[in-house]
């Protein structure tokens, strides 16, 4: 076909397929900016599962990767709440409520609290930071290990031991570069938490003061930098979350920081072996979030978009976030099957404790580059 | 290269003019107009007046200059090794023809058509720990090689595969050049391979090398992916302490500074290809 005969295919094809779109009932848009195994959950998984539950309504899942044009559609969908038109925009599977400035005071985004949805009282209250989210799915970082070097029970199960544990065995540890992903990352937040007594609630988004960075974070530093020979090649750090699950798939290194969705997905792949061991510290478990789903009160299909958050609560549709996704499930474990909690019982938290964005983070990962990772031996 | 034409002394001009003018708008637009915005970004701020203060950071920060140092470092060790591995690969095929040499020009040229991320995967696989050559020196009871993945070797021995064809590309159209029948007249007189390359085909193709350098420097210098993927944490290449300062630091001024002066270097070897292209103009030396 050329090219002329393949515009006016597209053309009669999308007029088709609007004219389609108008014959049905209700569509919800829905959008996402997260990474490509969460829009193929959305499509191969949660779509046909909803369509299926609601006879009536379409699921349309737009991939508006990156950030950036998510937050170009929620801006539209604030000018919109002023003019009272349609936001063409009903759902969005994770944004920050707290965005964009001045949104939740407007009455942009819908306060879950009091929406009447049937799950919300199964919500993980732990998950929950504002009424205006709905933490339907999560990740933590995690200990990954290779069962087959290090037994069950040898395991590092406090932040100590793990750095007992690496200076044991030289050679065998590597966490990936704080910036460039969260299992490194939370890795570092981790080693802070450790120096300033195990608290997160220490570090907030607006409390970042030079004279407390200065201090804690060149404890920090100290510590970190006095592992640093113990690691994989004296101190060598991947450039990401992947390049460290290599690291470990090909029995280069015992042990690494890894998310859990990513891990768990790896083994169901057989990108990683069965033999792979997941633990998570007890002292204070390694830094984690939820995905916060969001819906604008201008919703056209506002009743729709609701069914979709309470569909996404399910017990169906919580046991595939955690058996196809590999995520955390947003509700609390007792909702869940018991074979499933059994299962999992290792990487269960207690806690999930987070590090703010901001200044802190900037703090943290530019000093690392200067403090820590220039200390390398390479003898 | 490239042969100087016969202008018409009168006449096609303003078409002449035309004809260049819609390159030269996007390079005004697209290179000159952004290299001008970043120079003036850095030095004059609006309201507060002029000030060299992100460039005297730079110059004076300690981090900074060892990645600088270690960008010029890799950039010079792996222009020189793309010579000198293309240089017997150009040889071979300029004095030789026939299936075998068909197959080696194929090969050679191969990079030219693998994605820098693919080279960086495939790298980690074959060399890395426990990739393919460990596993072949186990086999046969060797020890295992220190691997260089993480290590400064990692993107150089990335870099000098992933951009060989284009040296040797440019290495084959100077020798060119070079008649077989000097070379032939050269070997009669009973002179050695070493003396026909440095007295004969080195005088000829010095241009090309320049040009081959120039190029090199001009794309290792803002070398992203396999410095980010193969190389240390520490020190970094000036591409990824650029997008690191930019984006996970926020901080645009420091990330321009150091695209000014990246640019600087950049526009200094640019300057050597211009004066090799303006000699290969007159003749070669």
């Amino acid at each position: 076909m050329n090219r002329r005969e393949f515009l006016m295919a597209s053309t009669v094809a999308g007029l088709a397929a609007s004219t389609r779109f108008a014959a049905a009932a209700t569509r919800i848009d829905m959008y996402t900016s997260s990474d490509a195994n969460v829009s193929d959950f959305y499509g191969n998984v949660v779509k046909p599962a909803f369509e299926a539950a609601n006879p009536g309504l379409e699921l349309n899942v737009v991939i508006a990767r990156p950030q950036a044009a998510l937050d170009a559609v929620v801006q539209r969908a604030l000018a919109a709440l002023s003019t009272k038109s349609d936001p063409q925009l009903d759902f969005i599977e994770q944004y920050e409520p707290t965005l964009p400035a001045g949104g939740i005071e407007a009455g942009l985004w819908t306060d879950f609290g009091k929406a009447g949805l049937k799950s919300y009282a199964a919500v993980n209250k732990l998950a929950i930071q504002t009424p205006y989210g709905l933490p339907y799915r999560g990740s933590q970082v995690l200990i990954a290990y290779d069962t087959t070097k290090l037994s069950k029970d040898k395991v590092p199960k406090t932040f100590p031991d793990l750095v007992a544990w690496i200076k044991a065995n030289p050679g065998e540890f590597i966490y990936n570069r704080p910036d460039k992903g969260g299992s490194g990352n939370n890795f570092v937040n981790r080693a802070v938490h450790e120096v300033s007594g195990r608290d997160p609630l220490k570090f907030t988004v607006d409390n970042y003061s030079q004279a407390t960075a200065d201090e804690v974070l060149g404890k920090t530093w100290a510590l970190l930098g006095d592992l640093a020979p113990s690691l994989y090649q004296g101190g060598a750090y991947t450039a990401g979350n992947t390049a460290s699950l290599q690291l470990l798939a090909q029995g280069a290194v015992t042990m690494i920081p890894a998310w859990s969705d990513q891990t768990l997905q790896a083994i169901a792949k057989g990108v990683l072996p069965e033999t792979t061991g997941l633990v998570q510290l007890t002292d204070l478990a390694l830094c984690g979030g939820f995905s916060q789903a969001v819906i604008p009160t201008n919703s056209a299909h506002f009743e729709g978009s609701l069914k979709l958050a309470d569909f996404l609560l399910s017990q169906e549709m919580q046991t595939a976030i955690i058996e196809k996704l590999g995520g955390f499930p947003g509700v609390d474990w007792s909702n869940l099957p018991q074979a499933l909690h059994d299962k999992y019982a290792d990487v269960i938290p207690s806690s999930i404790p987070t590090f703010p964005a901001g200044d802190w983070t900037k703090a943290v990962q530019d000093g690392w580059y200067r403090n820590v990772a220039p200390n390398i031996s390479r003898t | 290269m490239i042969t100087a034409s016969h202008p018409r002394a009168e006449g096609g001009g303003l078409s002449g003019l035309l004809l260049v003018a819609l390159p030269v708008a996007l390079l005004i637009w697209l290179v000159l107009w952004p290299v001008l915005q970043a120079v003036v970004g850095t030095v004059y701020f609006p309201g507060k007046g002029f000030s060299l203060s992100s460039y005297a950071f730079f110059f004076t920060d300690a981090y900074s200059l060892r990645n600088l140092w270690l960008t010029l470092w890799v950039t010079a060790l792996t222009s020189a090794l793309r010579v000198a591995v293309a240089m017997p690969i150009a040889l071979y095929l300029r004095f030789r023809s026939g299936s075998i040499a068909a197959l080696v020009q194929s090969l050679a040229l191969f990079p030219l058509f693998v994605p820098s991320v693919l080279v960086a995967y495939a790298f980690i696989r074959v060399l890395g720990p426990n990739g393919i050559v460990d596993t072949v020196l186990v086999a046969l009871g060797l020890p295992k090689l220190p691997t260089p993945y993480l290590t400064p070797a990692g993107p150089i021995i990335g870099l000098v595969w992933e951009r060989l064809p284009l040296t040797l590309l440019l290495l084959l159209s100077g020798l060119g050049r070079v008649s077989i029948a000097s070379v032939d007249a050269a070997r009669d007189l009973g002179a050695g391979g070493l003396t026909i390359f440095s007295r004969i085909i080195l005088p000829r193709i010095q241009s090309s090398i320049i040009v081959a350098l120039a190029f090199n420097v001009l794309g290792l210098f803002s070398a992203f992916t396999l410095p980010y993927l193969l190389g240390p944490a520490s020190p970094e290449m000036m591409g990824p302490y650029m997008q690191r300062t930019f984006s996970d630091n926020a901080d645009p001024l420091n990330a321009t500074t150091q695209a000014v002066i990246t640019f600087a270097f950049c526009a200094a070897f640019g300057l050597v290809y211009v004066r090799a292209i303006a000699r290969g103009r007159r003749g070669p030396a």
